[in-house]
């Protein structure tokens, strides 16, 4: 009786083992599974049978996948086997492989191991419904990655899942975490896990929660959790639920008000650095300069120049013949201070191609405003066109460097990195400019001139010299907008057009002849295009109500903003 | 001495009109009508390219029936007045048996009175809004459902639950996306999940879906942070029909946003590996693109189109041309299946006569093409392969999916209710 009962049981237990070792799947062969499966909903199916499985051959053999180090290779039987290569490259270019479905290496029918060129076998593919499957499978093993910024992505996207199972594993984490905004995640995460909850103490409690945390990711669930709570008429989730959603609109009430604000002051201060050279050039020496755009071309084409000088050269098709500028190959951080190095080149060399056109055109039409208009107009043309035969009719591309590329996020307001480098900018060179004028022998000689050529002229300054180099500093300004609006938006010939009426509709606004006008007037003009668009949702009407603002305020000052009294302008 | 002069020129004017006939007996004229300067000119010359490509090619092997393509080319040059004014040069005065042009809706709105007075035939290759269906136009472009609906099928297999319409302000945009609208509500994507906004008419009807900018358009600052918000819960993407070089200053900064592939992904309808040569490839790494070819298709044929197209540029003479880093796309390549498709309806009517050749565009003929077998229909539109795409680091697009022969219906609003 006993060596039966023995027998039934030795039988029985290794029964269950054999349905065990069939059940059970290596993480290994079921990757391999879900490689060789056609269908892009069945690979991720099989891909999330993985998740809560802490293997560290997962997170390696996933990681090559998405980065094509997985191929599909045909063996000679016809047999396909995924494999994954080593890095053992040799002259000719083959590489050892392994089997993913269980380490081994690959061989051949011989027995001997075959060496595979990668560039003959087939990438696994992925997409992006996979990507996002595997990171399900990764996320728990992230929660403790040392990356705080790998730590949010993991919980942002475990708590979006909703899986109560994932619930242990945050609230461990919550225990040991520092960082305030991991912390801040995983209690969001847990409260829309909650949301699931069957009991509607938690439920309530969850949304207090998130009420309390007002983040815009647990908006579409919040409403879910309400529709559902209304169908089912239970009025205390259902007033829970409406109170975090007021909580969630009021904030983002907040965040619309106080982005708009930065937006209208970085549209605004865009709009200056490309006017401040106007308000000297029109405002104080009274020539109306309609190639101050083509100025600012020019600023933008110095920068991609500098950029390709510091990359890997260039070859501009000048005039038809191709002239090769080299370049220096830089990387990394070197690279990356292109930038620095462009704005003064774009500043130095706008200033020379405007002192050429003051030497070459201006200097004779002084003091002849249309003729100014006509003959700058014309040059408008010509540089344009001179644009298009040195660097082609398409637009060039030019780089951010990764320090302007990023954003810094307050409570959920944006602060891209190149518009607050362009604030601090504008910023810089309106008080350079200040300096320049009132703290330099140099702008000592332009105003006495400015006020009074003749006098001046009495007193032993050279007037024409002094012209010369306020137009040259006026179109020196045009350069730096241009080297900023290079890294904001499309450098091609036309770039100029597109920013000379702002820049005129900036100067004549805040009145002609004052820094500190063109100053207001580009921030007051920029802020209501960017108010105009947060009330209407709409970025046409913005531009047209501005300019129709524009012309009844002129009706209303035509002197602008501020009015100078200056003989000059007499 | 004067009189001498104008002898010779009388006898050199006769010696031409004398040989011309004789030369028109073995030759065939076909229109080309592209913008060759103006704004439109960046795309379009490249259009004009592949079709003196593929006439050098079908003249070297012996030409349409015996006789050899001799091409006429005119410049739109943008102006779409001057497109309907050069249809009518090349229908009335140069008698071409086919015109292969147009980009814009609008030049193709334009000139198509002309080719109805005249009866004539245009091939249009450029992807288009739909609800139009003329007798002298084979629309080889991928109508909407060869392109948008396609990719929100993907973007919809993918997981994705909120779409943000995206578009430029003319007629492509703004139709489309009202059949996306229609199609996403059809799918069961709530409205409140479809954002950009729409605009209703006084009966409550929807008459204008997604978010619109002017050509030119370059401060995306509101509308990213817009979708920045609008996609904050996950599982969001856009749907984007911004058309030209505002790709340039919206991708800028949806990257400074903070926004990715990985988090939203932006699915284009305009922005092919043409239009790439001017884009800055790294701020659009892992985006999508939806067409009807790419020049990464691995087959015999796109690797034959690719190489005779490269090795034709750098023997060609025209004055102007680019001849460094080009590419092959998407409405290139439809120019170079309709002339093909085109030679095969003379070929099968026998005859260049418009009304043949329809009737045997009709008939349903097929080419192996670079981007595979495309079939004319009866409905003047063609079948073709979809194929989406995710954009590289080099400017080429790496293919995800492919829908296999799909119809080409133009006429979809209403058909999702």
């Amino acid at each position: 009786m006993k060596a039966l009962s023995r027998l039934l049981s030795l039988t029985l237990i290794s029964g269950l083992l054999c349905s065990v070792s069939l059940l059970a799947e290596t993480p290994r062969e079921t990757i391999a599974k879900a490689a060789l499966n056609e269908d892009s909903a069945k690979k991720r199916e099989i891909i999330t049978t993985l998740v809560g499985q802490g293997d560290e051959v997962i997170k390696t053999l996933m990681d090559d996948w998405k980065a094509d180090k997985l191929f599909i290779h045909t063996t000679a039987a016809g047999e396909k086997v995924v494999v994954r290569l080593q890095d053992d490259k040799d002259d000719a270019g083959t590489q050892s492989a392994v089997r993913v479905d269980d380490g081994a290496t690959l061989k051949d029918a011989s027995g001997s191991p075959l060496r595979l060129v990668a560039k003959e076998q087939k990438a696994v593919e992925h997409d992006r419904g996979l990507r996002n499957a595997m990171k399900a499978v990764l996320d728990l093993l992230d929660l403790s990655s040392p990356d705080a910024k790998k730590r949010i992505q993991a919980v942002e996207t475990l708590g979006a899942a909703q899986n109560a199972e994932k619930l242990p594993a945050l609230e461990a984490r919550a225990k040991v975490e520092q960082d305030p905004e991991v912390l801040r995640e995983l209690k969001e995460a847990a409260a829309l896990i909650n949301l699931k909850n069957s009991s509607d103490d938690v439920k309530v409690a969850a949304l207090k929660d998130l009420k309390e945390l007002h983040a815009f990711s647990s908006y579409d669930l919040i409403k879910a959790t309400l529709k559902e709570a209304e169908t089912a008429s239970k009025a205390p989730v259902v007033s829970a639920a409406k109170d975090a959603l007021a909580a969630i609109d009021s904030h983002r009430t907040f965040v619309d008000f106080f982005g708009t604000i930065f937006r209208g002051i970085s549209t605004g201060s865009i709009l200056l650095i490309a006017a401040l050279g106007l308000a000297i050039t029109f405002g104080l020496m009274g020539v109306i300069n309609m190639a101050h755009g083509e100025m600012i071309a020019v600023g933008a084409y110095t920068t991609y120049i500098v950029q390709n000088i510091f990359g890997a050269g260039v070859t501009i098709p000048l005039f038809g013949l191709s002239l090769a500028i080299p370049g220096m190959h830089a990387t990394g951080a070197w690279y990356n201070s292109y930038f620095l190095f462009a704005i003064p080149a774009s500043f130095f060399t706008a200033a020379l191609v405007g002192i050429a056109l003051e030497r070459g055109i201006i200097q004779f039409l002084y003091r002849r405003p249309l003729e100014s208009l006509l003959a700058t107009w014309g040059v408008s043309l010509l540089l344009q066109q001179v644009f298009r035969l040195t660097f082609g009719a398409n637009n060039v591309q030019v780089g951010s460097p990764s320090w302007l590329s990023g954003n810094w996020t307050i409570s959920d307001i944006i602060f891209n990195w190149n518009r607050v480098f362009v604030i601090g900018f504008a910023i810089f060179i309106v008080f350079g400019t200040y300096l320049v004028l009132t703290k330099t022998s140099l702008g000592l000689l332009m105003r006495a001139v400015m006020q009074n050529r003749n006098m001046a002229a009495c007193m032993g300054i050279r007037t024409s010299r002094v012209n010369m180099l306020t137009f040259g500093f006026g179109s020196g300004l045009a350069g730096l907008a241009g080297a900023f609006l290079s890294q904001i938006t499309n450098t091609g010939p036309s770039l100029g057009q597109s920013y000379i009426v702002e820049c005129f509709m900036t100067v004549v606004v805040g009145g002609v002849g004052n820094i500190a006008g063109t100053v207001t007037s580009a921030v007051g003009i920029g802020m209501a295009d960017q108010s105009i668009q947060q009330i209407l949702l709409n970025p046409v009407m913005g531009k047209i109500l501005v300019l129709v603002g524009i012309i009844l305020f002129l009706q209303w000052r035509p002197a602008g903003i501020f009015v100078t009294r200056s003989r000059s302008l007499d | 001495m004067k009189r001498r002069f104008f002898n010779s020129m009388m006898a050199a004017a006769l010696v031409g009109s004398v040989a011309l006939p004789a030369q028109a007996a073995d030759t065939v004229k076909v229109g080309v009508l592209h913008s060759l300067s103006g704004t439109m000119a960046i795309s379009e010359t490249s259009l004009r390219d592949v079709l003196l490509f593929t006439f050098d090619e079908i003249n070297a092997a012996g030409g349409v029936m015996g006789k050899k393509i001799e091409p006429v080319v005119v410049d739109g040059a943008s102006n779409w007045p001057l497109f309907a004014e050069k249809a009518k040069q090349l229908l009335e005065q140069d008698k071409c048996a086919v015109v292969f042009g147009c980009w814009t809706s609008v030049s193709r709105k334009s000139v198509l009175p002309v080719f109805e007075k005249n009866n004539g035939l245009l091939f249009y290759p450029v992807q288009y809004e739909g609800e139009e269906e003329s007798q002298n136009v084979c629309y080889t472009a991928e109508a909407v459902n060869q392109q948008a609906t396609p990719a929100v099928d993907y973007l919809l297999d993918q997981g994705i639950k909120k779409f943000y319409l995206l578009g430029s302000d003319y007629v492509y945009p703004q139709t489309t996306n009202l059949v996306l609208l229609e199609y996403l509500l059809s799918k069961g994507v709530p409205l409140e999940n479809i954002g950009g906004g729409y605009r209703k008419d006084d009966s409550g009807k929807i008459i204008s879906a997604g978010k619109y900018t002017p050509f030119g358009h370059t401060d995306y600052q509101q509308i990213v942070a817009e979708i920045k918000q609008f996609s904050a819960g996950g599982n969001a993407a856009v749907v984007s029909t911004l058309n030209g070089d505002t790709n340039v200053p919206f991708f800028k900064e949806y990257a400074a946003a903070g926004l990715t592939a990985e988090a939203c992904p932006v699915v284009s309808f305009s922005i092919s590996e043409d239009e790439f040569r001017g884009l800055p490839a790294d701020k659009l790494v892992g985006q999508l693109g939806c067409w009807s070819y790419f020049q990464s298709i691995d087959s015999p044929a796109n690797k034959k189109f690719v190489d005779g197209f490269q090795s034709w540029l750098k023997k060609s003479s025209i004055t102007g041309i680019v001849k460094e880093g080009r590419v092959t796309c998407s409405p290139m390549v439809l120019s170079y299946d309709g002339v093909y498709l085109w030679k095969a309806c003379v070929e099968k009517a026998g005859s260049f006569d418009v009304d043949k050749v329809r009737e045997a565009w009709k008939s349903g003929l097929s080419f192996e093409g670079p981007n595979g077998k495309v079939t004319s229909q009866k409905n003047m539109h063609m079948t073709k392969n979809v194929y989406i795409g995710e954009t590289k680091a080099d400017g080429q697009f790496k293919i995800l999916k492919e829908f296999k022969e799909v119809y080409g219906e133009p006429w979809l609003k209403g058909k999702f209710k």
